[in-house]
This record gives C-alpha cells, structure tokens and sequence, in this order.
C-alpha cells in the first residue's frame, strides 16, 4: 500500500502528462462537441447562433456527407484487407533466411518511408492516360487500344487509389507481422512436424493464432489511418471524378477550411470520430471472438 | 541503431564544445546582450512595415517593383513573403492567419473568387472611398465588377486573366476553314480535321474536377445564354434548358472523340502540353499558353480568339486575375493603401506586364506601345478580356462551385445524364443558398 505522502507524489508526477493530455486530446474534442450545437458559417453571418440538434438534422439529408462515408469505407475495407493479405505474405517471405534477406528488408519498407504526397504525384502519373506507365503496360500486351482514363472514370478512381494505398503501407503492415513471426519459437514447429503435420496445417494452428495479436494491433493502426486518408486522394484525385473518390477527411477540411462552416463541420468530426470509434470497437471484438 | 548512435556522438561532441569552451560561450552570450541593447533600440524608429503573402513564382516576379517602392518611399518598408505555388494553399494560409486573429499581413493579393468570402467574414477593408470613379473606370470593367460585393469596392485589379480558344491557323488554313464561332462549328470543323488525319484530337479543356472546371464552364454557360446564379437574387439557372445544351456540348465532345476521353482528368497543363505537342487542333486556356507556345513545335501556327458560343448568343471569358485588398485589422491602412496605389499604377503595370508576359487590369495597356512591340497579340486580347463573365461574386461561392463541379464531372464522366445532373446540382445550390 502507498502512504499518503507517495500518493501526492505520485499524482504531482503524473499532473504534467494529464495537462499535456487534456490541452491536446480533450480541449478539442470537447471543443469540437460544443461547436456543433452552433449555427457558424463566417459565409452567412459573422455571429454563432445556438442550433440545438440543426446541424445534426441538416446531415441526414446530406448526400455528399453519406457518399463520402461510403466512398471511405470502400477505401478503408477494400486497402486494409488487401494490405493485409499481401503484408502477410511478405513478412512471411521475409521472415525465411535466404541470400541478401538485409538488403531486401530495408528494401521493402522504402514505400512505406516516401512522403504520400510525394508517391501521390508519381502515382497520379503511373495512371494518366496518355503518358501513364500502366495503360503502356496493358497496350503492349494488346489488352487495351486507346488508353484507360484511370482517374477520371468513377470506378476506376477509387481502384486506383486503393492500388497505390496498398503499394505504400503493405510494408507497415508486413513489418508488424515479421516482428510477430519472429517471436514464435521455432521449436513449435518442429514438434510439430514430429506430430507429422504438414506445413500448411502448422501455418493454420501454429503461425496464424500466435500471430493474432499483431494482425490485431496492424488491422487497428491501418483502419484508423486509413479511414482519416486524405493526402494521398488530395493529391491524386482531389475527390473527382464527380465527387466518388471525396473521403470524409477531405469533404470536413472543405466545410472547415473553405466554406467556414465551423459548426457544420464540427458536426461532421463528431460523427465521424463516433462512428469511426464503433466501427473500431465492432472489428476489434470480432477479432477477440476469432481467437477465442 | 547506425543514425542514433552518431545522434548521441554529436550530443557528446557538442557538450564537450560547451565544457572546454566556456569563455567563448560568455563572450557570445556578452556579444548578443550588446547587440540587443544598443542596435535594436535604433531600429525602433525604422518605418512601418506592410506585408502581403504572394504564391513563390509570383513573389519573384515582383521582386524589382518591391525593391522600386522601398527605394522611393523612405517611411514604408513593403515586403512579400513568399507562399506556397498552389493558389488554394495560399487562400488557406490567407483564411488561417485570419482566422487566428491577429493577422501578420496587411494586404491580401488574392485570386478573384475569394474577394466574396472575405469580404463577407469581415477580413477585408473597404476601399470604395479611395478610388474615384474615374480612376475606376480605367480598370476592365469585369475586373472592378469581381472586386465588390454588396455594392461595395475590396480589391484593386493587378493583373487580369481571361479564358479563350486558342486554335491551329495552319490546320485550319490548310483544310480551308475559318475559326469557328459556334459550338456546332466548332465540332465539325475538330472532326473533319481528324478525319483528314490532320490531327489526332480535335478541342482540348479542363474537365477535371476543380476550379478550373467551373470556370471553363461559365464560358460555356454563357455562350449558350444561361446563368448560374444571379448574385443580386441568388436566383439558380443550372436547371434551366440552355443550361442543359452547354452540358450538351461538352458531352457531344466526348462522345464524338473530339476531346480525348482524358479530358475528364484535365487541368490547364494537361491541356496545355497535348495542344503545344500539336495533338490538338483546339484548345481552352488562359492566355499564359500564349508566350509558353511560342518556344513550343506549334510556334508560329496558332492563334487566339474570343470562345465560341451558340447561335444568337455571345461570347464569354471567364474572368480571372489577381487583385489587391487591404486587411481589416492591420495598423497602417494609409501606409496599405500606398503600396496599392504604386502597384496598380500603370507604370507598374506596365514594368511587370513586359517582364512577365501577364495581362493588364487597366483598359489602355492592351494598346500601350512599349507592350504592343513586345506582345502583338495583345489588341486582340482586349476583345476576348472585354467579353467576360463573372463566376458568381457571392459568399458562399466555394460550395456553390463545389457542387456544380461535383455534378457537372458526373455528367461528362457518364455517371449521370446532363439533364438529372443539372437538376440535382440546381436543387442542391437553391438549398444552400437559401439556407
């Protein structure tokens, strides 16, 4: 038992992480709560007027807000799942001793290290139509006549972002795996394979479910993140064609930043971030399930 | 592990620096105490200073008239910082600073459509008793028309900009055309011409979905004798059947392989490349393709006229441009207010016009002779300039363009057709603004 004394002390330790904590994390959050029961749109009048549940209400009839919830869900699902299919894969590769295993490992986390902005550029211009490398690829090998305008048709868009999402953070995602693999003992499997079990059945009883708190932990990081995606669609798309590739994050900063419809936007982060917390909540339970 | 050793070896080295050097640390630290106390207070009486925030490539551009003002006026020092080249970046640095309150800058240089929304936020002074009327009806009506909103001055035109058709006089020669007037000229004459195999696109714009969306469509709108919105009654003409025909046409482009099936995904520089590389006959642009094509493979073979349009209707150059307006809550809106003057003074003008090759705001440079000897097009750019047409001066603009261009991308993209687009973009705009 801690004495009086040790108390107070311990909580003037702890008193400079919680001001730090609460002036990024919860002044905003709150802030941003309280801002959305306002009327402020420095477009329409200068003075915030108290809205109730208005802004709330105006977002049920908000098509672009929903097609901007499905848009980044279909990003979110479609990346991640992928992302850690492939990632596994990689890290299982990477986690086999072979010649030059270094020099490809620091290799294979280069995506992951290039600015997104700047991989964004490149990407954009992998698919123009008329200088892009993949519709040379699919001409040369008599796929296509004239070249596929990836970005400016509306489902082709959104491949496109996903492609160049998943090219990027596969490597965060097999790092974490390769961690995981690492530190399962190779004595298992040699039981194991004593037992006289195959090596697909040790992946699927030995590899998968001691790997499951690091699929967790990746699955976590990546759906957040991705979820949030902007940069990477600012740059490629801008939200076109037709708004089907406008994530959340970007159809917020326009309310914010360039239509000044503070509350509005305060909203729009308040569901977001509610539903965003579901959302997480829902997987991570699901996964729980699967382990048990 | 490599990076964060040599880390800790630099933290070392530099400690040992301090420890072993401790006389030159005081002696720094006596020098600095010395300069703080005897230089800066002589500096206290330099004269004030007025800032603005000016995209890079700009900022270098107006460097010499910087250096000119300074040397001039001995009480005002006018310096630019420099922002990023992305004009939407600059409108965010623009929109934080003043969001933040206490502003660093004095003048705002802004694009044309944000004059509305800054005015209507209260960031921007008004300057309408500072210019007479017959200093103002030298600048390009459209030009001072973009500056006001409720019928009150808050930018000064710098520098005009308008949209035009470029086109390929040798093609056109050869194949025994003269430029079109009319959308449905225009079309034919692209197809014929690619039929002849003279070239292999025929018309060329920006389809992408962006500013410049809008504002090539405004051109288009007019030409067909529609309107967006009107900024007295806030009234909504998406909807309306000449509305329909413009979308018409941009589809019929597509559909007819006038226009690469790309243009979807075009800005200006696309454009711009594919018609310079001559793959195309016809081209929508601001008038900076101009000097860019002369040192291009198409030197020499293409012209500029005003944009085309249907029958019995006129013309229409999307107007854009940079102005200049003062901040609300600077300390010096005379001291502003000078620096304004320099610049839009036609002098000015003209040094910057002939060293950048921009577009004047004031009516008689088109055909000033210094800027006439260098740039001989510009007499006919007055036609195009003077034709011109207003994105809609109102505050809520940047959402009202947004939604158009969502909408408008969706008919030319096939996702909807012309006719449900406009409705649904019509239906969304009357809610906005009436809300």
């Amino acid at each position: 038992m801690l004495n009086k004394q040790e108390k107070i002390t311990g909580w003037l330790l702890l008193i400079p992480a919680l001001l730090i904590l609460g002036l990024v994390f919860i002044y905003p959050i709150a802030r941003a709560f309280y801002l959305s029961w306002f009327t402020e749109n420095l477009g329409t009048q200068l003075q915030p007027v108290f809205a109730g549940l208005g802004n709330y209400q105006r977002m049920i009839g908000d098509g672009r807000f929903w097609q901007s919830i499905y848009n980044t869900s279909i990003f979110t699902v479609f990346s991640v799942v992928l992302e850690l299919f492939l990632g596994l894969g990689v890290a299982l590769v990477l986690n086999k001793s072979f010649f030059g295993r270094g020099i490809v490992r620091t290799i294979s986390i280069i995506p992951w290290a290039l600015p997104t902005a700047v991989m964004g550029l490149a990407w954009a211009w992998i698919f123009n139509d008329q200088y892009g490398v993949v519709n040379d690829i699919l001409s040369r090998l008599g796929l296509i006549d004239t070249g596929i305008n990836w970005l400016g048709t509306p489902a082709l868009a959104m491949i496109a972002l996903i492609v160049a999402d998943v090219w990027k953070t596969t490597p965060f995602i097999s790092i974490i795996l390769l961690a995981g693999l690492q530190s399962i003992s190779e004595d298992l499997y040699e039981a194991h394979r004593m037992d006289g079990a195959t090596p697909l059945q040790s992946f699927y009883q030995i590899t998968l479910p001691l790997l499951m708190p690091q699929i967790l932990i990746a699955l976590l990081f990546r759906f957040a993140q991705s979820f949030g995606v902007f940069d990477l669609v600012q740059v490629m798309t801008g939200g076109g064609p037709a708004g089907t590739t406008e994530t959340v994050s970007i159809y917020i900063y326009s309310t914010i930043m360039r239509y000044l419809d503070f509350g509005y936007g305060a909203a729009l982060v308040v569901v977001t971030f509610l539903l965003l917390i579901a959302a997480v909540g829902i997987t991570s339970l699901m996964l729980k399930k699967v382990r048990a | 592990m490599f990076i964060s050793d040599l880390f800790i070896a630099f933290i070392k080295y530099s400690f040992k620096l301090i420890k072993s050097n401790g006389w030159l640390i005081g002696l720094l630290t006596v020098l600095v105490i010395v300069f703080q106390g005897l230089i800066l207070p002589a500096q206290t009486q330099q004269p004030v200073t007025i800032k603005t925030l000016v995209r890079a490539d700009e900022a270098q551009q107006l460097q010499p008239l910087v250096t000119k003002f300074n040397q001039q006026h001995s009480d005002i020092r006018f310096q630019i910082v420099e922002a990023p080249s992305d004009s939407n970046q600059v409108e965010d640095l623009y929109t934080s600073s003043f969001l933040l309150g206490n502003s660093p800058y004095d003048l705002i240089y802004m694009d044309i459509v944000w004059t509305p929304k800054f005015a209507a936020a209260g960031w921007l002074e008004d300057v309408s008793d500072r210019l007479s009327d017959t200093e103002a009806q030298q600048y390009l009506e459209g030009d001072i028309a973009g500056g006001m909103y409720e019928n009150k001055l808050y930018r000064i035109p710098f520098r005009s900009d308008a949209g035009m058709l470029y086109y390929r006089q040798d093609l056109l020669e050869e194949a025994g055309y003269e430029p079109p007037e009319t959308f449905k000229e225009l079309l034919e004459i692209s197809q014929d011409l690619q039929k002849q195999g003279l070239i292999e696109w025929g018309y060329v714009w920006q389809g992408k979905q962006y500013e410049g969306l809008a504002a090539m469509f405004v051109e288009v709108l007019q030409g067909s004798g529609a309107f967006w919105v009107n900024p007295d009654t806030l009234e909504v003409g998406l909807d309306r059947p000449e509305a329909i025909e413009a979308v018409e046409f941009l589809r019929q482009a597509i559909a007819t392989k006038v226009s690469p099936p790309g243009v979807t995904t075009y800005a200006e520089e696309e454009a711009r490349l594919l018609f310079q590389n001559g793959k195309a006959a016809f081209l929508r642009n601001w008038p900076y393709v101009y000097s860019l094509a002369l040192e291009s493979p198409i030197a020499g073979k293409y012209s500029i006229k005003p944009m085309v349009h249907s029958v019995g209707q006129n013309s229409g150059a999307c107007l854009g441009g940079w102005g200049i307006g003062i901040a609300k809550n600077t300390k010096h809106p005379d001291a502003a207010w000078e620096v304004i003057k320099f610049l839009s003074s036609e002098e000015s003008q003209r040094e910057f016009i002939l060293e950048t090759g921009f577009v004047p705001s004031r009516t008689a440079l088109f055909n000033d002779q210094a800027i006439v000897a260098k740039y001989n097009y510009y007499p006919k750019l007055l036609d195009v300039v003077q034709s011109s047409a207003l994105r809609p001066p109102i505050s809520q603009y940047a959402q009202t363009s947004d939604i158009l261009q969502r909408y408008l991308s969706a008919a030319i993209t096939g996702k909807m057709t012309p006719e449900k687009a406009m409705q649904a973009a019509a239906k969304e705009t009357r809610n906005l603004l009436k809300g």
